[in-house]
């Protein structure tokens, strides 16, 4: 069973994306291969995923959709699908701490799919996204990216998710911190974070 | 300020204070996802492309009108490409609404939004456009959305028509 992972993030080598995509690696028995849509050669890129028996989608939320690195993919890739459709899965993370927020773009790649002719398979919708792999919950999300190369393997089609079991006051107050430290890495005050100015334009 | 933004070009007549920016005849590069926005420049894009004189305008604008192909249920690439080009317009910074978590805006005045979109040939695909539109609202500060569904060679007419009320 030969699965094709594919980086849909806009910064697909320094991505969540990318740390989501290893550690499912390291529960899939099967050979694979990953590449990063991000500035790859799409017609190298569709002929791939028409070879592969699975295709594995990693990106993230943009604006309540696909980003647009994706997207372009997912467009050139109907134009030049073949016969062979491979079973399309989804794994999807969002800054966001509800998971649920991610719904829409799992619905556009099965309509993807639905256009195109290919199977959809399992989905692991990931909430809160951009920090919980530094977070001692990293664990739950390994749990179910186990769970989802096992799903993917046997060719069940699971829906899953996962997001911090915190409450939401405590997930808005580690957000305050995690992005008010991050402005700090570049000099930046949390006031000068929260600036109602937006650059005047042209 | 009102705001109609277009994925190709329109032969309409704009009433007073209403501007139209043709995506198709500007230079948008995709997001690059660095949060520089957020965290480096706060409200200012690091990519110095046709995309800085528009965010702001969206900002400023009460009334927007967003005339898009549909793909896949969603905006085609033009406008998603200026719409993830936007967020220098929030803060980091997450609240709840609705429940829910989402950023805090900057300066950027309440919206009536109209969405004009065509080529969505299936009510399944309308379905999940509108509720990526519900989605966005959120995200967007829309205060209230009106979605209508039309195809390329009626563009003129339902954008002229939208405009009219
Ligand atoms: C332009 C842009 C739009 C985003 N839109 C959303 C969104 O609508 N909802 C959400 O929860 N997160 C959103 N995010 C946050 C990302 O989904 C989140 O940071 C994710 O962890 C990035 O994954 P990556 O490192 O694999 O690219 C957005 C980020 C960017 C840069």
């Amino acid at each position: 069973m030969s699965l094709l992972i594919l980086n849909g993030s806009p910064r697909a080598p320094r991505s969540n994306s990318k740390r989501y995509a290893e550690a499912f690696c390291r529960y899939w028995r099967g050979t694979v291969e990953t590449e990063n849509l991000l500035r790859g050669d799409v017609n190298a890129l569709c002929a791939k995923a028409g070879e592969a028996d699975q295709v594995l989608l990693v990106f993230p939320l943009y604006a309540d959709g696909l980003p647009t690195v994706l997207l372009s993919f997912l467009k050139d890739w109907t134009r030049s699908m073949g016969e062979k459709k491979p079973t399309v899965s989804v794994l999807i993370n969002c800054g966001f701490y509800e998971p649920e927020q991610n719904r829409v773009a799992v619905e556009m790649v099965r309509l993807f799919c639905k256009q195109t002719g290919c199977p959809f398979g399992s989905v692991l919708a990931i909430g809160s996204g951009e920090a919980i792999l530094d977070t001692p919950f990293r664990f739950l999300v390994r749990r179910k990216l186990r769970k989802l190369a096992g799903a993917m393997a046997h060719g069940r089609a699971v829906s899953l998710q996962c997001t911090m079991p915190i409450s939401k006051g405590m997930f808005l107050r580690a957000s305050t911190t995690y992005w008010t430290r991050y402005g700090q890495r570049f000099g930046r005050t949390a006031a000068e974070l929260d600036t109602m100015e937006i650059e005047e334009g042209t | 300020m009102n705001l109609l933004l277009t994925d190709r070009p329109l032969t309409v007549s704009l009433p007073e204070g209403w501007e139209m920016v043709d995506l198709s005849q500007q230079t948008i590069a995709p997001c690059l996802g660095c949060f520089g926005c957020w965290t480096k420049t706060p409200g200012r894009c690091v990519l110095r492309d046709d995309a800085v004189a528009i965010y702001p305008r969206i900002a400023k604008s009460s009334r927007v009108l967003y005339v898009s192909a549909v793909v896949f249920g969603g905006y085609d690439v033009p406008m998603k490409t200026i719409l993830e080009r936007a967020i220098p317009i929030q803060k980091p910074y997450i609240r709840l609404l609705d429940g829910e978590t989402h950023h805090v805006q900057r300066d950027v005045a309440p919206k009536d939004a109209d969405i004009v979109a065509y080529g969505a040939d299936t009510q399944e695909e309308r379905d999940l456009f509108r509720r990526l539109v519900e989605r966005n609202a959120k995200n967007m500060n829309f205060t209230a959305v009106r979605v209508h569904y039309t195809t390329m060679d009626q563009l003129d007419e339902t954008v002229g028509e939208v405009l009219a009320q």
